[in-house]
């Protein structure tokens, strides 16, 4: 009977909730399509694309300098796919490692969490300080890649580890046992029953890292990485082609986001097949 | 298993068993081996470097490895600094209690009232989309919403709520606390819900069944099943806000200091010992926020 009164009361909260989540979202996107001589602030004098034609380098006259974003975009997209090829790597063999129990396994399995849990200002901090005193330069595609490692190798692995958590091992020990080789069972057998796994473990890493910007900022060296190019605009007057940005790098995660949930669909109605055989 | 492998053991030194174990662990090492050693090096060995450069000598231009504790008596005995230590704490605090009262309604809704399995993935989904969107450019987007000629004072001007333009919404303590609680209460809604969504209906059925309130249920059975979840959310949302800067920086006009801004402008400055204490007084308060938190729940009993 309550649950009458309480059912509504915390459907619309959730939904207030919802709004809060993504007010400042909608109010950035209304604004970046501010008329050439407005501010970053209502009222909207006219509506205009000319703020995505300026950051686009497509405005001829101006008197607010580009965005710096042409290479720096490069360099994050190229910096995002290393870390996430190692992140991937590193967290389906430590996962895999953890399907046997093993004396020491819970100060190993820490010392991976803690990659997530340190504070990117805190181990930028200490590898610029090591990349000093070694007298390394330091570089978006050194310093800053082993670091963006460190925070999303741990995610890697705990949704790996969530994914063999729920894999029966006798399949693996069947294919072993009808004498097909390790290496064959794995690319047969194993790999694609954690591929879903493995994709996620991939959409993880790229995003972290192509978004990572406090483990970037002391250990980037000369060359700007995205984030660092977006936080430098902070300090001067920001404008709404900043915003106009805001849409379109949000607008290039959306599509990340589609290719993911395409590949996953396509693989588990793949697989979905197969169970059907199987019952048949 | 574990009764079969125990049997065993006390038989042979040899068994098959535990040549097996050891055949095991041997290969459990060697998959481990190149994770821990990239933790160590990338991760460990950067920390303990902190700890160390904390105790080197700071002139005006640069270190030298002559070991002090000069930066030290600097650090505690400056009012900014300390200061900074205090500000970090209030924000922190204040905002892990905006994000459970905030996120722990929508938990409960989405956890626990709505029992449509596609219809609970899509809110989560909602609750998790603007995630995509860069970090930085989240921050941002408060500028425009709670500035003088922002959304809101816009809003509240036109409804003739007030009017003049309320001063107090932006570059000050409260955006700062406004845009934490909106980019970390995600992190406190998905542990709860999915602590909620694990309580057996039947349970909270019986219950009503043998005439408890919803009060009673609340206290009694959903409360104590979903804290688990609150600490694992509690843990996510202190490291993040506690090693926070950038929202500062961005959002409270210069007025808000945490330890993070403190550590920033100090490597700026290239005072780089300075930096490492301020670093090493933030690794401790964490690691102490972090020891309380899992002495209360066993992290890896709960994923």
């Amino acid at each position: 009977m309550e649950s009458r009164i309480l059912r509504p009361t915390l459907a619309i909260y959730t939904a207030c909730f919802l709004l809060f989540l993504y007010g400042p979202m909608i109010v950035l996107a209304i604004l970046s399509f501010q008329s050439i001589d407005g501010g970053p602030q209502f009222p909207i004098r006219d509506w205009s694309i000319y703020w995505y034609e300026h950051l686009l380098g497509l405005a001829e006259t101006s008197r607010v300098s580009q965005l710096p974003v042409g290479e720096s975009l490069i360099r994050s997209i190229v910096l995002a796919f290393m870390t996430t090829v190692v992140a991937t790597v590193l967290g389906v063999m430590s996962a895999e490692a953890f399907r046997t129990k093993f004396k020491g396994s819970g100060p190993a399995f820490y010392l991976i969490i803690l990659g997530m849990m340190v504070p990117g200002v805190l181990v930028g901090l200490g590898m610029a300080l090591l990349s000093n005193t070694l007298d390394l330069g330091r570089a978006w595609w050194g310093t800053s890649f082993v670091l963006h490692v460190v925070y999303t190798y741990p995610f890697a692995f705990l949704v790996m580890l969530a994914i063999f958590n729920r894999f029966d091992r006798t399949v693996e020990e069947a294919s072993l046992s009808l004498g097909v080789s390790p290496a064959q069972t794995f690319r047969r057998v194993t790999f694609p029953i954690i591929f879903p796994g493995v994709l996620s473990a991939m959409l993880f890493s790229f995003t972290l890292s192509y978004d990572e910007f406090a483990r970037t900022l002391f250990t980037a060296g000369r060359d700007l990485t995205l984030p660092l190019a977006i936080y430098g605009t902070f300090s001067v007057e920001i404008y709404p082609n900043l915003f106009a940005f805001g849409v379109l790098t949000t607008l290039f995660s959306f599509t990340l986001l589609v290719i993911y949930g395409l590949l996953m669909k396509r693989f588990t109605s793949k697989a979905s097949r197969y169970k059907g055989q199987e019952d048949a | 298993m574990s009764a079969l492998s125990t049997d065993t053991h006390s038989a042979t030194t040899h068994s098959p068993a535990e040549l097996r174990e050891k055949k095991d662990r041997r290969r459990a090492i060697s998959l481990l081996t190149p994770g821990l050693l990239w933790m160590f090096f990338f991760m460990v060995l950067p920390m303990a470097m902190v700890i160390y450069v904390s105790f080197w000598t700071q002139t005006t231009f640069s270190v030298n490895s002559t070991l002090t504790t000069a930066s030290w008596k600097h650090f505690l005995s400056s009012a900014t600094y300390l200061s900074a230590i205090w500000t970090t704490l209030r924000i922190w605090l204040i905002v892990l209690i905006a994000t459970v009262v905030v996120g722990y309604p929508v938990a409960l809704f989405i956890g626990l009232f709505v029992r449509n399995k596609t219809l609970q993935t899509a809110l989560l989904v909602a609750c998790v989309i603007p995630f995509w969107t860069s970090f930085l450019i989240r921050v941002i987007a408060w500028r425009p919403m709670l500035g003088t000629e922002g959304a809101i004072n816009v809003i509240l001007m036109k409804l003739g709520i007030i009017s003049e333009p309320l001063t107090f919404l932006l570059f000050s303590e409260f955006s700062v606390l406004v845009g934490m609680t909106q980019i970390y209460c995600v992190f406190m809604v998905g542990p709860i819900t999915f602590m909620l969504g694990r309580i057996d209906i039947s349970v909270i059925e019986a219950a009503r069944d043998l005439g408890a309130s919803f009060g009673t249920i609340f206290r009694r059975i959903i409360l104590p099943l979903s804290l688990p979840g609150v600490i694992v959310g509690a843990i996510f949302v202190s490291v993040m806000v506690l090693g926070e800067f950038a929202t500062a920086a961005s959002l409270s006009g210069r007025k808000v200091n945490l330890l993070g801004n403190i550590i920033v402008s100090q490597v700026g400055s290239l005072k780089w010992a300075f930096a490492a204490v301020a670093g090493v007084v933030l690794t401790i308060i964490i690691t102490a926020v972090i020891a309380l938190a899992l002495r209360l729940v066993d992290l890896r009993k709960e994923m």
